[in-house]
This record gives C-alpha cells, sequence and structure tokens, in this order.
C-alpha cells in the first residue's frame, strides 16, 4: 500500500469561520494542537484515515450504539467518534473549572431555595412563574428533606466558544443527565486509537473523576452505610441512552434495574431479585422526574416505582439526582442567574452566559417579538429539541404562529441570541474540515465542593453549515484532551473500579427481571437452532422437488411440511385445512418462504430472531465484545438476507448454514462469558427447556403416526439430519434406520447430549441450583413437573412406543400419550418457574385511568 | 355550626389484588372559618403502614399501603367540624370587596405582600387546566369587565354557570378536558368549578379549586341542594386587595356554613379523595357514600 504523505495536516485545513479552536486571537496556531498536528503528520494521509476506520471497527465491535427514536436505520445506531480530539490547556480549563463549580453550587441553592423557602421568588430575584410555572416544577417534592449534603448531585453543563474567545455556558443539564458513560467509552477508544499523541500529549486522565463519583454515590446513602446497594434505574433497552446506561453499570459494578425490578415495601425501597427482596439504598436514576413514581406523579408512568417519592421523604434511599430537579434544567434562569449569584454567593458569575430574554418581563417580550427571526426561542420547561425554534429557519406563517404562542403564555418562552460557536478541525473522509463543537461537561458533588471531569463529551455538527449540534441529528463525537505541560501520572491502581462488596454477590441477588432476559434469551436461542435446522432440513427436501409450486405428492414431503407448522406454531399453515382446502400445501414454497421471512408473523424464523435480538439488548450489560461481534454478523447476516427480494433456494439453505454455524459460536461464547452466578444458569435453564419442547413436538409429528415403510425409513432419516444425530446413530447402531433404534437415541439415551432424557436430566440439575429449590423431603412445584417427566422417560422402553394397539392401528398410543404428558409437564415447569422467579409481571394499574402530562 | 361527616369510599377488585399504595386527601384542612373537632380514620384490610403529612398547599395527605392479598378496600373517615362562616360570608359583600375593579385588582397583583404573591400562582395552568381556548375566556369576559366589581363578575359567572350548564353525572370523567365540558355544557361539580376556573384564569385573575362536603338536609320549606351522598367541589377566587371568596356554581350560592372544606389546590389533580396505584389485574368498582349529620 502506498502512503502518500501530505506536506502537512495544518497546511490543508481552510476555515473560513474565524472562529476556530486550532487559533488563537492572532491567528497562530496553539502550541499543543501543533504537537497533535506533528502527531498526525507522521501518521500520514492514509494513516490518520486508517485510525479513523479503526475506531469505527473498534466501536461496532463494542457494540457502542445510540438509540434514535423513529430511525429508518433502525435501533441501536452506532456511536461515531472521530478520530481528531479536542485539545484544551490545563490553564484555560482550570478557570472554566472554577466556572463551572460555581455554576453547580447556584444552581444546587436554587433548586434547594425552589423546594424549600422559595426566597428568591419571596424576595423578589426571581420571578415566580420562572418556577411556578415550569412543568418540572413538581408540587410533590416540596418540603423533602435530603441526606445528601448537596441537592444537585450530577450537574452537566453543555459550553461552546463565542467569538469572544470565552467558553459560553449554552445549556444546563440536571433531570438526569446522559453523556458521561460516552465520553468515557470515547476516552477509552482514543487512547487505544492515538497512543503516541495520547502518551506525549500529558492528557488529564479521568480515573480520579470516576473514583469521585463512585465515592459521591457511596456517601450518598442513608445513614452513611459503608456498602450501600447502589443500583442505575433506566427506562430500558428503547431509550435513546440505553447503552450508557449499561456501560456505566458494568463499569461500575452496579446492577441494572428498571422500574419492575423495584418495588416499595414498609417504607423502603426494594430490589427484586431471584432470591427475594432485597433492600436498597442509592439509586442512580436514569428514568425522567414525572416517570419516576406513578403514584404521586405521572400515574400512566410503567418506568418509574409506585411509592418511591415517599421512601425518599422518608429518608430511606437517596435517588441522585433527586426526583424534581428537571425544574433548574430551566433557560428562564439564565437572565436572573447575575442576581442569583450575587444574592446567595455576593460574586460574579465566572462563565458567560447566552444572552437571554424572558417573555414574561413586558420590556424583553417586546424586544422578543419585534426581533424574532433573529432569536433562539426556547421553552423554559422544553429544552429539547424539538422545542427550539430558530427564528431564521421560520418561514413568516411560522414565525406568526409563535409569536401567538409566546402571547398566549409569555413566561414559558425564553429567546436566546443565536451565536457562531467555534469550530475545531474534524476528519471527513480524507479532509480535516472545521465544524461547530460543544462540549458537554460533567460536574459532581465531592463533600461540600464540586468536581469537575477533566475532559467531556464533545458533539459536533453533522456538517460544515450546520449549527444544531445533538446526537438525534446524526453528528458525530469527539473525546476531550486537557493537557498539561508536565508529564501526568499513570493511574496506579487501574483496578479501582473492579468489584467490591456493591457488586452483584451471586446468583441470589440477579435482578429478577435481568433473570427473564437470560431465561427468555435461552429459550429464543434454542428456539432459532432448532428451527433453523429443521427447516433447512425441508428445504434441501423441496430443492429436489422439480417445480416450485408444484402440489407436493410425497406423503414423506407432505409430513414434513405438516411438522413445520407444527415446530414454528405458524398455524394454520400447513397444517389445518379451510374452506378452500390447504392453500399452504398447494404452494408449499411460498408458505416456507413466510415462515421463514416474515418478521410480523410469530413463530416464523424471522419474529424468532426478532425476540432472540430484543432479550439479548435487554441484557447487555452482561456481554462480552467477542460476543457482540457474533452478534452484529448474524444480525447483518440476517438483514441482508431479508434485503434480497427473490432469494434461490439455494441461497436461502447457504443463509440458513451460515445462521446455524454462528448460532453456535455464539452460544459457545455466552457460555464461557457470562458466570453462573451473574445468570448464566437462567440461561441453560431456558434453552434445555425449549430444546426439550421442541424435540417432543417434532417427534411427536413426526412419529406418532404409522406410515408405511419407505416413508417411514425417510422420516426417521430426517428427523435424525435436523437432530444433528445421523452419524451418531451409524456410530452407534452400525444398521439401517430403525425407529427403536431411533427412538433410544433421540428419546431415552441417558449419556447423549442431544437425547431428550440428558436435557431433562441437566435441567433438573440446573434447577435444583436456584434458591427457592428445596434438596429436602418437599421438592418445589417446578422440580416435582421436571423429576415427573424424567422419571416417566426413564420407566419407557422403546420397543413399546414403537407398537400401535393392533396391526391396523396407524396410530402409535404410547408414544403420543407420552410424549402428549411431557409436553404438558414442561409447559407447567414454565409457568412454575415464571410466577415463582418473574413474578414482577404483578400488572400495577391506577385505581382511576386518568391520563395526562404533568 | 357542628358536623358529623362520615365519608366511605370502597372499591371491590373482580381479581386480587396483591398490594397497593394509596394517598388521601380526607382530613379537612385548616380553613377560615372552619375547625376540625375530631377525625379518624378506618381502612380494611389494615394497612402495613400509614403515615400522614401535609402538602405544598397545606393540605393534609394520608399515604398507606396494603401488602396483604385482598379484593376490597374500604376507606372510611369520620370528622367532627365546626363552621362559623358567618362573618366572613358577610364580609364579600362589603364595600372593601365588592369596589375592587378588573383594573384595580390586575394592578394590585403586583404588590409583592406575602398573601399576593402566594395567590399569584394560581393564575398559571396546571395539570387539569391547560391552554384555554377562545371559548373560554370569551364566556369570561361577558363578566369582567376592565371597570367592573370583581367580585359582582364572579358571582355572575357563578350564576351563568349554574343556568348555562346541566348537571349530568356520567357524562364526564375527572380527565374529560374542560373545553369539551365548555362545549357541551355538561358536567358535575368538578367540571363547574374547573370551569370558572379555566374563566378566571383567561383573564388573569387567581382562582383555586376548593374539594369538600356540602350539607344536603333541606331546611324545613328550602330546596333541596345537589351534590349529595358525595363529596363536592366550588371554585374560590383571589381579589387582590381583599382576598379569597369562595363560590359554588353547582349550587348557584356563597358558600356559609352549609359547605365544609376538605382541601384545595389548583385543580382537582392536587386534591383527589383518594388514588392509588394497585398491583394485581382486573378491574375495580366504586363505591363513595357521605353522609353528613347536623350536631348542633
Amino acid at each position: 500500500m502506498s502512503t502518500t504523505t501530505k506536506a502537512s495536516w495544518l497546511n490543508t485545513y481552510e476555515t473560513k469561520f474565524g472562529n476556530d479552536e486550532l487559533f488563537t486571537a492572532n491567528n497562530d496556531v496553539k502550541t499543543y494542537w501543533k504537537k497533535l498536528f506533528t502527531g498526525f503528520d507522521k501518521l500520514g494521509e492514509n494513516g490518520l484515515s486508517g485510525r479513523q476506520k479503526d475506531i469505527d471497527w473498534l466501536l461496532l465491535e463494542n457494540g457502542v450504539t445510540y438509540n434514535v427514536y423513529n430511525d429508518p436505520q433502525g435501533m441501536h445506531r452506532p456511536w461515531n467518534l472521530n478520530v481528531v480530539p479536542l485539545v484544551m490547556h490545563r490553564n484555560e480549563w482550570q478557570n472554566v473549572e472554577a466556572g463551572l463549580k460555581q455554576r453547580a453550587e447556584l444552581l444546587n441553592l436554587v433548586l434547594k431555595d425552589a423546594y424549600g423557602e422559595r426566597r428568591l421568588i419571596k424576595d423578589g430575584i426571581i420571578p415566580h412563574e420562572i418556577i411556578y410555572g415550569h412543568r418540572g416544577f413538581l408540587r410533590q417534592c416540596a418540603g423533602i428533606e435530603y441526606t445528601t449534603e448537596k441537592l444537585l448531585s450530577i450537574y452537566a453543563a453543555d459550553l461552546a466558544r463565542g467569538t469572544d474567545g470565552r467558553l459560553w455556558v449554552v445549556n444546563d443539564r440536571t433531570e438526569a443527565p446522559s453523556g458521561m458513560g460516552y465520553a468515557l467509552e470515547n476516552r477509552s477508544t482514543t487512547s487505544r486509537i492515538l497512543p503516541e499523541m495520547y502518551s506525549k500529549m500529558n492528557v488529564t486522565r479521568l480515573s480520579t473523576f470516576f473514583k469521585e463519583f463512585h465515592q459521591m454515590l457511596i456517601h450518598a446513602a442513608p445513614g452513611k452505610k459503608d456498602n450501600p446497594n447502589i443500583v442505575i434505574l433506566t427506562p430500558g433497552s428503547h431509550n435513546e441512552t440505553y447503552f450508557e446506561h449499561a456501560y456505566m453499570a458494568s463499569f461500575l459494578g452496579y446492577p441494572l434495574v428498571q422500574g419492575n425490578d423495584l418495588v416499595v415495601r414498609d417504607g423502603f425501597l426494594w430490589m427484586k431479585s431471584l432470591q427475594g427482596l432485597k433492600k436498597i439504598d442509592v439509586v442512580l436514576r436514569r428514568v425522567d422526574d414525572a416517570f419516576s413514581d406513578p403514584l404521586e406523579l405521572r400515574e400512566d408512568s410503567h418506568l418509574g416505582v409506585a411509592g418511591l417519592l415517599d421512601v425518599v421523604r422518608r429518608k430511606n434511599v437517596s435517588v441522585i439526582n433527586p426526583v424534581g430537579s428537571g425544574v433548574i434544567e430551566n433557560p428562564g434562569l439564565i437572565p436572573f442567574m447575575h442576581a442569583i449569584s450575587k444574592y446567595f454567593l455576593n460574586e460574579d458569575l465566572i462563565l458567560p452566559q447566552i444572552a437571554s430574554w424572558w417573555c414574561g418581563q413586558e420590556k424583553e417580550k417586546n424586544y422578543v417579538l419585534n426581533n424574532l427571526s433573529n432569536l433562539v426561542v426556547k421553552r423554559i420547561d422544553r429544552t429539547n429539541r424539538e422545542s427550539i425554534y430558530f427564528g431564521k429557519f421560520l418561514s413568516d406563517s411560522e414565525l406568526e404562529s409563535l409569536k401567538a404562542q409566546i402571547l398566549e403564555r409569555p413566561y414559558r418562552f425564553v429567546a436566546q441570541e443565536q451565536i457562531n460557536f467555534s469550530t475545531a478541525p474534524n476528519l471527513s473522509g480524507n479532509i480535516l474540515e472545521p465544524r461547530n463543537v460543544v462540549t458537554r461537561a460533567f460536574s459532581i458533588a465531592s463533600g461540600d465542593q464540586y468536581s469537575v471531569m477533566p475532559g467531556g463529551l464533545v458533539r459536533v455538527a453533522p456538517d460544515s453549515r450546520t449549527v444544531r449540534v445533538s446526537n438525534q441529528r446524526g453528528g458525530t463525537s469527539k473525546d476531550f484532551w486537557v493537557v498539561e505541560d508536565q508529564v501526568v501520572k499513570e493511574d496506579k491502581n487501574k483496578n479501582w473500579e473492579q468489584k467490591s462488596a456493591i457488586a452483584i454477590s451471586g446468583l441470589d441477588d440477579l435482578p429478577s427481571l435481568t433473570a427473564e432476559n437470560l431465561y427468555w434469551a435461552g429459550r429464543y436461542v434454542g428456539r432459532t437452532l432448532v428451527n433453523a435446522r429443521f427447516i433447512r432440513t425441508v428445504m434441501r427436501q423441496l430443492a429436489m422437488v422439480q417445480n416450485r409450486d408444484e402440489k407436493p405428492e410425497a406423503l414423506k414431503l407432505q409430513v414434513l411440511l405438516k411438522t413445520v407448522t407444527h415446530l414454528t406454531g405458524t398455524y394454520p399453515g400447513f397444517a389445518e385445512k379451510n374452506k378452500d382446502g390447504n392453500p399452504a400445501m398447494d404452494s408449499p414454497y411460498e408458505e416456507m418462504l413466510s415462515v421463514i421471512r416474515d418478521k410480523n408473523r410469530v413463530g416464523s424464523l424471522a419474529h424468532t430472531i426478532g425476540m432472540f435480538s430484543n432479550s439479548y439488548y435487554s441484557i447487555r450489560n452482561l456481554w462480552s465484545s467477542d460476543m457482540w461481534r457474533v452478534f452484529e454478523n448474524i444480525q447483518k447476516l440476517w438483514q441482508g438476507f431479508l434485503e434480497d427480494e427473490n432469494p434461490s433456494i439455494l441461497k436461502i439453505l447457504k443463509v440458513l448454514n451460515q445462521l446455524i454455524t454462528r448460532l453456535i459460536a455464539f452460544m459457545g461464547l455466552i457460555e464461557e462469558s457470562i458466570m453462573v452466578q451473574q445468570g448464566l444458569l437462567l440461561y441453560f435453564i431456558g434453552l434445555q427447556l425449549e430444546q426439550s419442547m421442541l424435540t417432543i413436538s417434532k417427534c411427536r409429528s413426526l412419529l406418532a403416526v404409522k406410515y408405511e415403510s419407505q416413508v417411514e425409513y425417510d422420516l426417521l432419516e430426517y428427523l435424525l439430519t435436523s437432530h444433528e444425530s445421523l452419524n451418531i446413530y451409524r456410530y452407534s447402531y452400525r444398521s439401517h434406520i430403525q425407529l427403536e433404534h431411533v427412538l433410544d437415541l433421540v428419546i431415552l439415551d441417558v449419556e447423549y447430549a442431544r437425547s431428550l432424557t440428558f436435557m431433562i436430566k441437566r435441567l433438573q440439575k440446573d434447577i435444583a441450583r436456584l434458591p427457592h429449590s428445596r434438596k429436602d423431603q418437599q421438592l418445589t412445584s417446578y422440580q416435582k413437573y421436571v423429576f415427573s417427566a424424567f422419571s416417566k422417560l426413564r420407566l419407557s422402553e422403546s420397543n413399546k412406543l414403537c407398537m400401535t394397539k393392533s396391526k391396523n392401528d396407524v396410530v402409535r398410543e404410547d408414544l403420543d400419550s407420552l410424549l402428549g404428558e411431557l409436553s404438558d409437564l414442561l409447559y407447567k415447569t414454565s409457568q412454575s418457574l415464571t410466577s415463582t422467579y418473574f413474578n414482577h409481571t404483578d400488572r400495577q394499574t391506577q385505581m382511576f385511568t386518568q391520563s395526562f402530562p404533568i | 355550626m357542628v358536623f358529623n361527616v362520615t365519608h366511605i369510599t370502597t372499591y371491590k377488585y373482580n381479581a386480587p389484588v396483591n398490594y397497593c399504595h394509596n394517598i388521601a386527601t380526607l382530613r379537612p384542612r385548616k380553613s377560615d372559618g372552619q375547625e376540625l373537632l375530631d377525625y379518624k380514620i378506618n381502612i380494611s384490610p389494615k394497612p402495613a403502614e400509614i403515615t400522614e403529612r401535609l402538602d405544598f398547599f397545606g393540605n393534609y395527605i394520608t399515604r398507606f399501603s396494603i401488602q396483604a392479598e385482598h379484593d376490597t378496600l374500604k376507606v372510611m373517615t369520620k370528622s367532627k367540624i365546626i363552621r362559623h362562616y358567618g362573618t366572613i360570608h358577610d364580609s364579600f359583600f362589603s364595600d372593601a370587596c365588592r369596589s375592587i375593579t378588573m383594573t384595580q385588582a390586575l394592578n394590585a397583583l403586583n404588590e409583592n405582600d406575602p398573601a399576593t404573591m402566594e395567590a399569584k400562582q394560581f393564575v398559571l395552568e396546571s395539570i387539569f387546566i391547560r391552554r384555554t381556548d377562545k371559548n373560554i375566556r370569551e364566556y369570561a369576559e361577558l363578566s369582567f369587565q376592565a371597570n367592573r366589581s370583581v367580585f359582582d363578575a364572579a358571582h355572575e359567572l357563578m350564576q351563568r354557570i349554574y343556568t348555562d350548564f346541566d348537571f349530568v353525572s356520567g357524562f364526564t370523567s375527572i380527565s374529560t378536558p374542560v373545553e369539551e365540558v365548555m362545549k357541551e355544557k355538561k358536567g358535575v361539580c368538578q367540571d363547574f368549578a374547573q370551569i370558572a376556573i379555566a374563566c378566571i384564569r383567561s383573564v388573569g385573575l387567581p382562582a383555586r379549586y376548593v374539594s369538600g362536603y356540602i350539607e344536603t338536609l333541606p331546611p324545613p320549606g328550602k330546596e333541596k341542594l345537589v351534590g349529595a351522598d358525595a363529596s363536592h367541589a366550588w371554585f374560590s377566587i383571589f381579589i387582590p386587595g381583599f382576598g379569597w371568596v369562595d363560590f359554588d356554581p353547582t349550587n348557584n350560592q356563597i358558600p356559609k356554613d352549609q359547605h365544609i372544606v376538605v382541601g384545595w389546590g389548583r385543580d382537582y389533580y392536587d386534591v383527589p379523595p383518594l388514588k392509588g396505584v394497585v398491583y394485581g389485574s382486573g378491574k375495580s368498582k366504586l363505591k363513595v357514600s357521605v353522609d353528613i349529620a347536623r350536631v348542633s
């Protein structure tokens, strides 16, 4: 490969915007950027874009995603990280840090005041509408006393550099600030991809900050416990930043839970685990304020915990940030921040803020209405992207309608100056382009102070013209390096975050929702594999039929097709006739395509794969990166297959082969990557149960009815093939295929891993390890069902099972009833396991049904 | 006047409930011209825990949870209350109250005395009374005019609601939007109170929702009052420079001693008598009975 080295990256970087991170006010290149560019020059053109490819690959490998609602590309879009970090010198950063600490403290005091005495309103520092008219002001939270020194534990600020060269505060984030996990992931990736520059440039490390973060959560526990139980509360895998919740959970070693995992009893908060209830001391909350307690707040929320606020009120749990902190995510405060700073601290604001006009005041309102097309208008209580109006992009009629909205309730609107943020170099293809950047900086409470992360999450505008910077709109991100002149100390103890007493200590403490997801993961992976193998066998047979649309005359083929319907549960399918006969049987190829590819058809292979993917996404904090790679492979393979509108039968067989191979690799990885006490046991239980049930269904459909000997011979061969047991059979029996031997091998063998008896035996052993299982005289009900199934199998004899009542009978009644009973017992086992361990399915309902937003 | 109020709420579930968390606003609050002499709450099955606190508006909030499986929940309260509202009622008709015009009231709203500061939040939107459409504002402006007495305007608004709206129970639910009630001109006491509040806020004055009871035994020869056998609700308007004045649009009268205050807030959302989250499947049937007995 040829390496064309440009003379210098610096010389090719063109920026027209006049406000670029690279340059000083005198248009000199800042020394530390020069250093970075020297490093880039050594890599050469292909070298740098090569590193970018490495990053893309690494992020994909690690499954770093960002969910975009209603995204045509589907959920779980890969996270974008640009290879060029944003660099800032410690000398400048120190001032920013001081400014952030001051602002965090001020907002903390505003928050305390809003839910306490409200002196700011009474003393005329802020107009009452700014608090009372903000939907995030939750009157239910007024008067709550907290155990933590600071009410605001985590504060995030979006910073951008104005034309005056200073960093300005653009947004405050306090409700459930996101981005810290992405910042950490960006750092871990960039430091690996640019090791030369990372070590030479003395980049301040993030580990001290995260150590403090961990301490902050520990200190937040009521009663100052030594080993508090901390959980991360997530809205679930559909949330846009779910990756981050899972990442932080595995990085910090706390269980990741959803509202359903938690319950309020006796004035305390408990986590439902496999063993029972476990008391929780601290909740790191990623569920929005209004959704966190359906008893007192939004009644239609299923993301929170009923009664949570009252537990907080009794000081029996700490929620970080406290419920109600959304009220200070409030641009209405900006015009009053100077006065607030004087009032509380008698200090001037260190960090400048964007010029803002609150429309609740007459003069300001008039100014805004007269200058609307040059301003950016926001609601005081809706700072998400959808509620921001950029005046200059609005048509006349849109401006009029915005005016009307403002006039209707002026106090709800704030207008801000539209300013040009600085740009920074961004690698785009093979060239460096200037792009607008916004940096999210994080502060956390640390004793009576705040600590600031020496770094942050830099977000980059999607193209060189866009000023809106946001992840949802498909921008990219950067690592943020705060560099200093002295050599930075390496982290001596890199394992500080390793599990201590707070980590999940065993199967007993496994959140029951995680347990259920693992159980279903096992069931769906088993279902996908067994069905894919059987369908492959069927498709091979269909491939031999000359004409695709020909009705299969051969009886054996008809039996095989009916089995597909029974196995997948895609009724009516081949199994049931309607008044027009059996349309599926008339065009079997078409029906098979639907059973394979129609993802909206319950039971189809595509549907099963979808369910399998969902259950895996929701436990992603347990995954290793190898598992991700294989999983992504399966997804890609399947996606590509579905996009092929008219795949040939050979193509289908090829895809099935690949699917099966990858599934097996995946299953192998699960077994070695997740520990039994992390819940692997539940996965195995699900897997064995599913495979057993499907084996029963397959055998029943293929073997319970007696056919003439050639048909029977072929069916036995199909069974063995789809069961991957033909070679074993030949090895074990060295004979013509006979039903009796097949039953011995596939159903009754105690040693053979694929036999039903073996799987049930294993199931029996596994369920005995569950927390509520009994080893004494009295078994639990699920143990009884499995024990009963096992003994029925052990008491059976293959020669009897082969027989029909008389020569003329076609049904093998013993075999049929045995399989029927087994099927029933396993179904009951599943029900019993569910009600014993996954009982979070108790439906939460309101005594009255009321549905309205807070 | 002294009253014994017995308020019984019963929920019957068609499938057993494993546990529930509830909030009740049933203990009558501290209020001008009214004192609570005695109060008892009796819940069956017995709650695992029960606590009481004052909420943001100064109402008593009782929180309890039942952790045993049950198919019926019964909450009974007995309150003994003395009402001596006569002088307050009479003060509404004084010059101090009646002389304040709309223009004066809106100006006085800018004062920073504690009572006005406290009242101002009741101008803003609330959970059940959000954006009010043109119809509501126009309806309000027929009564509220710049040079007219605010008291007279509010009094007329009450009368108009009484005349224009039909008392029809079962037509609306608590989640029926104010706009729809305005359009249909039908509803119950909650709806009428909320309509009035929406109207008053639309012209820029503070109004709040009052939840309570009304004595329904008719004195000999007088008409029976509507609102029997259930909780009652009415509204209160803040006249800047004077104070809060209550009006009952359901019965077209200014509350005197027969109205008993339980709590108040921005709208029904802030003071539901009983609400809760239930864990279990199935539906529930609600039965409420209120009995008011005059002791002396």
